[in-house]
């Protein structure tokens, strides 16, 4: 089994700052790694909000919760960030229930349902390098 | 059906792989297959990264078996005595998320309806137990003649 990462960077203002990673097969114990390879050089960046479009990720065990859960740490430690999930899959979305109870945890039915709540959400703190 | 593995997470996934072709070839539902395949990532990575410690030269050995509408995998490896059905479930916690463990195990209870674990001899030996439904049409799926492939 493999997975595929796509990473890109927001033009859309509603969403200024995030990054969405698009998930295209297996996260596992052998995939995981290079997520979380990719995962680091991103949060490296300066971004506030971090989304995990899981419409094609078809299987997710704890070696993947482990990396959400880093993704949620970090993005709560930037002072109001959120990882958020999008498009999860029934059988994925019953993997997540571990962990959806979690502060700084997003899970929406799709792209509108996040910007719906972007919108009404205070903004969080900007991390530095993205301020004009 | 016997695999023998060597310690890592590639060996894992191709187990994983193994018991999904096997399940599917048998008309086990789609929804029972994928936890099937998520108890042995668990128990699988449970192996290799704390009984073997990813010690690519050691090995540990994956039999799948259904029988009667059951399916059992047995995991068998010659790490130190370790019960992972001793382990409680945790709740999440927020700041706790570096201990390793705790969600693998939560899954495989959650998938599987037994777990049985034994220290035989140097092995420990884990066995998983999943009693699989299946509706009448899988049944039918299930029993019908496959194709003559003599020509």
């Amino acid at each position: 089994m493999s997975l595929s990462i796509e990473i890109q960077k927001n033009s859309d203002p509603r969403r200024a700052g995030a990054v969405t990673i698009k998930l295209i097969g297996s996260l596992d114990t052998e995939t995981a790694p290079e997520l979380e390879r990719q995962m680091t050089l991103c949060l490296a960046g300066p971004i506030n909000d971090l989304v995990f479009d899981l419409a094609e990720l078809k299987f997710v065990s704890s070696a993947g919760l482990r990396l959400f859960q880093v993704a949620r740490k970090q993005m709560v430690a930037r002072g109001g960030g959120h990882a958020s999930f999008i498009n999860m899959q029934p059988q994925v979305e019953e993997v997540f229930a571990i962990i959806q109870s979690l502060p700084g945890i997003g899970i929406f039915k799709d792209l509108e349902a996040l910007d719906r709540y972007l919108a009404t959400r205070p903004r969080p703190n900007v991390w530095p390098g993205t301020q004009k | 059906m016997i695999l023998e593995l060597h310690a890592t997470p590639g060996e894992v996934m191709r187990a994983v792989e193994t018991l999904q072709e096997f399940a599917q070839a048998q008309g086990v539902p789609e929804k029972t297959i994928f936890g099937l395949a998520l108890a042995l990532e668990e128990c699988g990575s449970n192996v290799v990264n704390h009984a073997l410690l990813r010690d690519a030269q050691k090995q540990f050995q994956v039999v799948i078996d259904y029988t009667n509408n059951a399916f059992v995998i047995e995991l068998r490896d010659g790490g130190p005595e370790f019960d992972p059905t001793a382990a409680t479930d945790r709740k999440p916690q927020a700041e706790d998320d570096d201990l390793p463990g705790g969600w693998g195990i939560q899954l495989v209870r959650r998938y599987t309806d037994e777990i049985h674990y034994a220290r035989e001899g140097n092995e420990n030996v884990l066995r998983l137990i999943k009693r699989v439904s299946l509706s009448a049409d899988e049944e039918k799926l299930r029993n019908k003649p496959k194709p003559s492939t003599d020509h």
